[in-house]
């Protein structure tokens, strides 16, 4: 699903962001992608979906090369995108229409857009509020209305940038739940490798815009390499 | 929390029901009818027939009246000042180099009503429908695009930043800052707007990022279904009428 070989990004100031990443995604697969604030993550997002351009044949997602215009634009169709903070995203004046932003972006029918902007609520739990206006809503239920717009666009592989920043406890609680309840494969950057541990099978530990370590979400209780790269090791069970 | 960016949740009426390019089109050129109008009595009856177009498109009272209350508070040093600046006509009222004349009392008039029926107008179009959906049809007519996009994401985000602003009062507040007349103030003051700017430019850079990663192209689209009925045609021919009727006798006026 994501194959990333020696990606490279360097901001237009000439800082570094990404400085050879390489890894590989199968799809169905649950994948936590953890390091410290400035390791890249976002920027890696950012490449994966397309929004900034790296290098030729560096990067396949869902089978597309995103530094080619051609298959760049076929990219919403297949990767989601929820972006760390939802304010960012939800910018339709209700919920039913912000859902619909991107089904109608692909070229869909009507009734077909509000099929999928009724499921994709359902599946968030917010059945019937298509009418409410986003900047009402609070933390987890914005949060919860970014991801039904990028469900609604059924995507195959879904990115989500610090999924739990702004959320209070039960907000968090109810995002895990989900979070583990979403088909498809799933890229989750994120510091707080509670929630990592609870929704990925596996991890990928970026730093300094390097792949320090990758392994099962056991990786995750090793002290040494948390302390090393500015996290914490995660104790306790799910 | 961020602040209410809807004022009003649009009710249905029989405004609200008709084709939002056609009420758009149909109101445009009745706020150009009524700006372009001299005279007292056609502004008057401009003013009136906002006030019917308000009923008719069922806005509520209280949210209307707040925002005509801001409105005249502002205009009122106006009002207030008009009459004493104009000298032509006969003087009404006069005390040593101070003198109110008919004329000027009639400008003030004139202004007000004006002012009032193209506000109304403004806020009837705005109540008839969510602004995206206005904002859509406006494209439909021909808005060049960019302008469309500009107003509908300043409409959403201005609310942010304003709790962005918000958050940097507390911030200065809390570190003791006061307002005052000085160069730290200015300083101050100067370089809170300059944050402002850089964070509202990184807002706009991530709004942008989202937007593209689901998928726009330029286009904004909504699932309004826009279709003309002899019922719009109807409408707009009313207004435009009306309006044009007033316009007319202003002229020959």
């Amino acid at each position: 699903m994501i194959d990333v070989r020696d990606l490279r990004f360097a901001y237009p100031d000439g800082r570094t962001a990404l400085a050879g990443v390489s890894f590989h995604v199968a799809a169905g697969e649950a994948v936590g992608l953890i390091g410290p604030n400035g390791a890249g993550k976002t920027t890696l997002f950012l490449c994966l979906c397309g929004v900034l351009r790296a290098r030729p044949g560096s990067l396949a997602v869902a089978g597309l090369d995103p530094s080619d215009p051609a298959q760049r634009k076929k990219l919403p169709a297949h990767v989601g995108v929820v972006f760390q903070d939802s304010d960012d995203q939800l910018f339709s004046s209700t919920v039913g229409d912000d859902v619909a932003f991107g089904p109608l972006n692909l070229g869909l029918p009507a009734d077909e857009v509000r099929k999928r902007v009724a499921e994709a609520l359902g599946r968030v739990g917010m059945t019937g509020q298509d009418d409410r206006v986003p900047f009402h809503l609070s933390g987890g239920e914005k949060r919860r209305a970014a991801i039904a717009g990028v469900l609604a666009m059924h995507p195959d592989l879904l990115l989500l940038d610090e999924p739990s920043m702004f959320l209070d406890a039960r907000g968090r609680r109810e995002l895990i739940r989900l979070i583990n309840a979403l088909p498809g494969t799933k890229l989750i950057a994120s510091h707080d490798l509670a929630l990592v541990r609870d929704t990925c099978s596996r991890v990928i530990v970026i730093d300094t815009g390097r792949v320090v370590a990758e392994g099962p979400a056991e990786l995750m209780r090793n002290a040494e390499l948390m302390e090393r790269h500015g996290l914490e090791a995660v104790t306790g069970q799910s | 929390m961020t602040r209410n960016p809807e004022h009003l949740a649009p009710r249905d009426s029989p405004l609200a029901r008709r084709d939002p390019r056609w009420r758009l089109a149909a109101f445009a050129l009745a706020v150009v009818a009524v700006a372009v109008l001299r005279s007292p009595l056609p502004s008057l009856a401009a003013l009136v027939f906002a006030l019917a177009l308000a009923v008719v498109g069922r806005v509520p009272d209280r949210w209307y009246a707040a925002r005509i209350g801001v409105l005249l508070i502002a205009l009122a040093p106006f009002l207030v000042v008009v009459p004493f600046t104009i000298d032509r006509g006969d003087r009404v009222w006069e005390w040593r180099f101070l003198h109110v004349t008919k004329e000027g009392l009639i400008v003030a008039l004139t202004l007000a009503a004006k002012t009032v029926a193209l506000v109304t107008l403004a806020l009837t179009l705005l109540a008839s429908a969510p602004l995206h959906v206005t904002l859509a049809a406006a494209g439909k007519l021909g808005v060049p695009r960019l302008l469309v996009h500009l107003t509908l994401l300043t409409y959403r985000y201005v609310f942010l930043l304003l709790d962005e602003f918000g958050r940097l009062r507390v911030a200065l507040r809390v570190r003791g800052f006061r307002n005052a007349m000085t160069g730290h103030a200015y300083r101050t003051v100067g370089q809170v707007t300059g944050t402002l700017i850089v964070r509202g430019a990184d807002r706009a850079e991530r709004v942008s990022h989202a937007m593209r990663c689901r998928g726009f192209d330029g286009h904004f689209r909504c699932l309004t279904a826009y279709r003309s009925s002899p019922v719009d045609v109807l409408m707009f021919v009313l207004i435009v009428g009306i309006a044009g009727g007033i316009v007319a006798w202003d002229l020959r006026g």
